[in-house]
């Protein structure tokens, strides 16, 4: 399968500030053995160089959809990626001491596309209940007081626990498209498209002095002007999946999906304290 | 550089922001267009030969452009060969919007910054971190830009 990779490795290497870096040993494909190789993680990709200063990346993991765990090993400090799809590697690595181990693990288990906009969409309905609490007095990227909308303090609570369509995504499922999807009943106002949103904030009208303008039509990906006096448009809703995470069920509410994503850690730390 | 493919592919399975047939044409001359079934899963774009359950490529949405082309034409190019566009036909100029928003809108980083903008205006608004109670204010990725931590403050002229 192409990728683009150039690009991709041009993202490694670029100006963008990485979430995590630092040295790991990584076991090798063909040999057993572990090489030490410096470690680069932006958003869900994690890069390997194989020295800090080279200019190139050995390769990446895509940190969609896996899980981190401690394995046993021969090494200390060992830690595995481990995927949900037949025949998929297995990561092993190992970091140079107990703190760099919980570090990575921490921060590798919540790389994901999936978390990150769990946690965007949690704090932007706690943003909407501030909004709506505060009264008329503010406009912005909350939906509560823009015309047509229904008011209702009851429903946010309720828009992160719907369950929708059930989509155990670890099963391979066919190719879906997204004009095959039922609604949603829920009792959240109907999925509103970024155009909505946007259209519904009108004029430069103000708030504590920050004027509320609409943005210009052509953007490079990732780079919103004057992202302090604007506020971004609704991240995307995903047709026809759940808002449950797909390595965790049973999780559509945000504070019991972070718990778990909290125990995972916490588990680790128990089993390597039981190993010593 | 190497990479996870079979992860990938698996990725390329999951359930789709937005997936539609469209005319696609890749960025080196003599390319031309082809039917493609292109699919939007997180980050990334996949795009496939219609009926194959394998994608034929992905590309990684991170430090890119969209435009739009012509009423149902849009591009894609990377930072850091901007002559390079992918092409992809619409059906309809409505189509052609929807999917440039959609991309524009899944990369980790626009992601990254639109919580960024909402822990700020929490922040301001209430005074204390909504990331503190789920014990994620110190994690590097949701770091505001000037790098300084967000502080609980004094609250009671608010």
């Amino acid at each position: 399968m192409k990728l683009n990779e150039r690009s991709v490795a041009h993202y490694a290497t670029c100006d963008s500030p990485p979430d995590k870096t630092g040295f790991l040993f990584k076991k090798g494909e063909r040999n057993t053995a572990y090489h030490r190789r410096w470690f680069v993680l932006k958003g869900n990709m994690l890069f390997y160089f194989e020295e800090r200063d080279s200019r190139e990346p050995i390769g990446v993991i895509v940190l969609e959809g896996c899980t981190v765990e401690l394995c046993e090993s021969s090494e200390e400090f060992a830690f595995a990626i481990k995927f949900d799809c037949a025949k998929a590697r297995v990561y092993k690595m190992a970091a140079e001491n107990q703190a760099a181990m919980e570090s990575w693990v921490k921060a590798l288990s919540r790389a994901s596309f999936d978390y990150m906009r769990l946690v965007v969409k949690e704090l932007e309905r706690q943003l909407e209940e501030i909004q709506e609490a505060a009264g008329g007095g503010f406009v912005g990227a909350g939906v509560g007081n823009l015309q047509g909308r229904p008011k209702s303090s009851k429903r946010n609570k309720l828009a992160l626990s719907r369950s929708g369509a059930s989509s155990s995504s670890s099963s391979s499922s066919s190719i879906s498209s997204s004009s095959s999807v039922p609604p949603m009943s829920a009792p959240f106002s109907a999925q509103k498209s970024p155009q909505d949103e946007l259209q519904l904030i009108s004029g430069p009208s103000k708030e504590n002095g920050v004027a509320w303008n609409k943005p210009p039509a052509a953007l490079a990906n990732g780079f919103v002007e004057g992202a302090s006096s604007r506020a971004p448009p609704v991240p995307p809703r995903r047709k026809g999946a759940s808002l449950e995470s797909p390595v965790c069920p049973g999780t559509g509410c945000f504070s019991k999906l972070h718990d778990w994503y909290g125990k995972e850690v916490e588990e680790l730390r128990v089993q390597w304290l039981q190993s010593q | 550089m190497r990479f996870n493919e079979k992860e990938l592919v698996l990725l390329s399975r999951q359930p789709s922001e937005r997936a539609a047939e469209l005319g696609m044409r890749g960025p080196k001359k003599g390319d031309v267009v082809k039917k493609r079934l292109v699919k939007l899963v997180v980050n990334f774009l996949f795009y496939f030969r219609t009926d194959e359950e394998e994608p034929i490529g992905a590309l990684l949405l991170e430090q890119c452009r969209v435009e739009r082309e012509d009423s149902q034409t849009f591009s894609i190019a990377f930072l850091d060969e901007a002559e390079r566009k992918y092409v992809f036909e619409c059906d309809t100029e409505a189509q052609c919007g929807e999917w440039i928003d959609s991309i524009k809108q899944a990369s980790y980083e626009f992601m990254r910054k639109n919580l960024i903008f909402y822990r700020t205006e929490i922040h301001r608004l209430t005074g204390k971190d909504p990331l503190e109670q789920y014990g994620i204010s110190d994690e590097a990725r949701f770091q505001v830009s000037n790098g300084r931590p967000l502080m609980a403050r004094d609250t009671s002229s608010l």
